[in-house]
């Protein structure tokens, strides 16, 4: 299950130190170029740019980086699949006509518009991967506050997030204790333990809340949490590298904007 | 599932934001309110948060290869309604595609409307159809849950199906295309997911009915009843 979350690994990658706000503007600036390219080109451009930044700079581990990618793949292509076949075009490769009103068709134009579209996730993903690997989460919620998104909404965020912990440690030892039991033996048996599971989970995340107010009530909360947050300096280097890389980027997206793959 | 970074077209995201925004400021400004009455909400309401994160990270027991996980927001939409749980779920999406890499940042105001909106809606109308009737507890839930997890991703694919409208049929030919390829998964996971959080009620019942009694999501008349059932 979930052993590997990405907000461990963004905790301790290498470029944890390097100023928030550079992350997200590399990241986000990304996913919007990907946008709005209209080749496939710039998007794998910078999934490929991203993806070693990814592994050389903040050194994620290769393996992880790959099994990522397994989940957004199968939908991909699944999807991917689907629009090949209902875009039309002019030059017809292979059509079949199951209705008057309905036909699925290969087209020309069909295939260029499908690899479009998933370098489009492709690039997606790594910019947004790019992000989840390198930020913490607690560096966001210092990003959010100064963006002055509303104090609730934050306080609300921060409680989620300290309830996952708690929680994943929880499920995973009654996951494991079910299992030692072959909770998982058969299909009935499996979605009985799963419920069982979700149950406790329910209940336990209950009295993590209770206990929560408790605490907090004793520590004098008065409706807002007190944020420690350490601004990192913008250095010159990394500044640099995101303007380049930015730079770059916008350039591939106006050249190969018209490039098609057949 | 939901849509991934990229998939949609830039105008697609900026109108599935709009939708999305309008709702997500109603229950902000509804979550300020219950937190004004009783300040005790935010902890339970952090709570549920992290109660839909888990839930849907869990792989249900399901069609082998896909990728389907519980939505999970049946549980809050009783609980609160469906606006503050759209606030909450937008927070459980950000942090899913953050923590996850599942979803997207681009895309997340038409996962927002599909699985924070629709859905929570959908299931809190059966919700209130069917609380105040002599409908069975259990029943009242599984059609809560699996109805809206059903149309989360009926929604999905009237996201996808106006982004890429097919050449022949336009946008209801490919409406039923993707329609086709979700049933296949969705069906029986809406199905899975219902009799599931029916027996997580179940043991909720059994073990701590208070929780329910507090939250007013059922009254005590019926849930007594149901525990006599157990």
């Amino acid at each position: 299950m979930f052993e590997e979350l990405l907000e461990d690994i963004a905790q301790k990658n290498g470029l944890r130190e390097v100023n928030a706000y550079l992350k997200l503007a590399a990241g986000l600036g990304a996913i919007l170029l990907c946008l709005l390219s209209t080749g496939y080109i710039a998007p794998l451009f910078i999934a490929i740019v991203l993806s070693c930044a990814i592994l050389i700079l903040a050194r994620v581990d290769a393996k992880i980086y790959a099994e990522l990618f397994i989940v957004p793949f199968w939908f991909a292509i699944m999807s991917v699949a689907g629009l090949i076949l209902i875009t039309g075009g002019q030059d017809i490769f292979w059509q079949w006509n199951i209705l008057p009103s309905f036909s699925l068709s290969i087209t020309r134009e069909s295939i260029n518009q499908g690899m479009f579209v998933f370098c489009r996730v492709i690039g997606g993903m790594s910019a947004m991967i790019f992000i989840a690997l390198t930020t913490p989460m607690t560096d966001i919620f210092i990003v959010f506050r100064q963006c002055r998104v509303p104090e609730v909404v934050i306080d609300l965020m921060m409680i989620i997030y300290r309830t996952i912990f708690i929680l994943i440690d929880q499920v995973i030892q009654i996951y494991h204790a079910q299992v030692m039991r072959l909770g998982y033996s058969t299909y009935r048996e499996s979605l009985h333990s799963f419920a069982t599971l979700c149950g406790a989970a329910f209940i336990a995340s209950w009295d993590a809340g209770e206990d929560l107010i408790r605490a907090m009530d004793a520590r004098c909360y008065d409706g807002k949490f007190a944020l420690l947050g350490e601004s990192r300096p913008v250095e010159r280097i990394p500044c640099l590298a995101v303007m380049i890389f930015l730079f770059l980027s916008t350039a591939v997206v106006i050249v190969s904007g018209t490039i098609t793959i057949i | 599932m939901h849509i991934m970074e990229g998939f949609l077209p830039w105008q697609w995201c900026v109108v599935w934001w709009i939708v999305a925004l309008p709702c997500l400021m109603l229950g902000i400004y509804q979550l300020k309110k219950v937190l004004a009455a009783d300040r005790e909400a935010l902890p339970l309401l952090g709570v549920t948060g992290g109660f839909i994160f888990i839930l849907s990270s869990l792989k249900l027991p399901s069609v082998t290869g896909s990728c389907s996980h519980p939505t999970g927001t049946g549980l809050s939409t009783i609980s609160f309604g469906p606006w503050i749980t759209a606030v909450v779920c937008a927070i459980v999406l950000l942090f899913q595609s953050l923590f996850l890499a599942h979803g997207g940042l681009s895309v997340l105001g038409a996962n927002i409307v599909s699985m924070g909106i629709v859905g929570p809606l959908v299931g809190y109308g059966v919700y209130r159809l069917l609380r105040d009737t002599s409908v069975n507890i259990y029943i009242t839930v599984f059609l809560v849950t699996a109805l809206a997890d059903m149309f989360t991703y009926v929604t999905t694919s009237l996201e996808l199906a106006l982004a890429y409208p097919a050449e022949t049929g336009g946008f209801v030919s490919s409406f039923i295309l993707f329609m086709g390829i979700f049933a296949v998964t969705q069906i029986p996971l809406a199905i899975v997911e219902g009799i599931v959080l029916a027996l997580v009620f179940k043991y909720i019942i059994a073990l701590k009915p208070d929780i329910l009694i507090r939250l007013k999501i059922f009254s005590e008349e019926k849930i007594n009843a149901a525990r006599s059932d157990i």
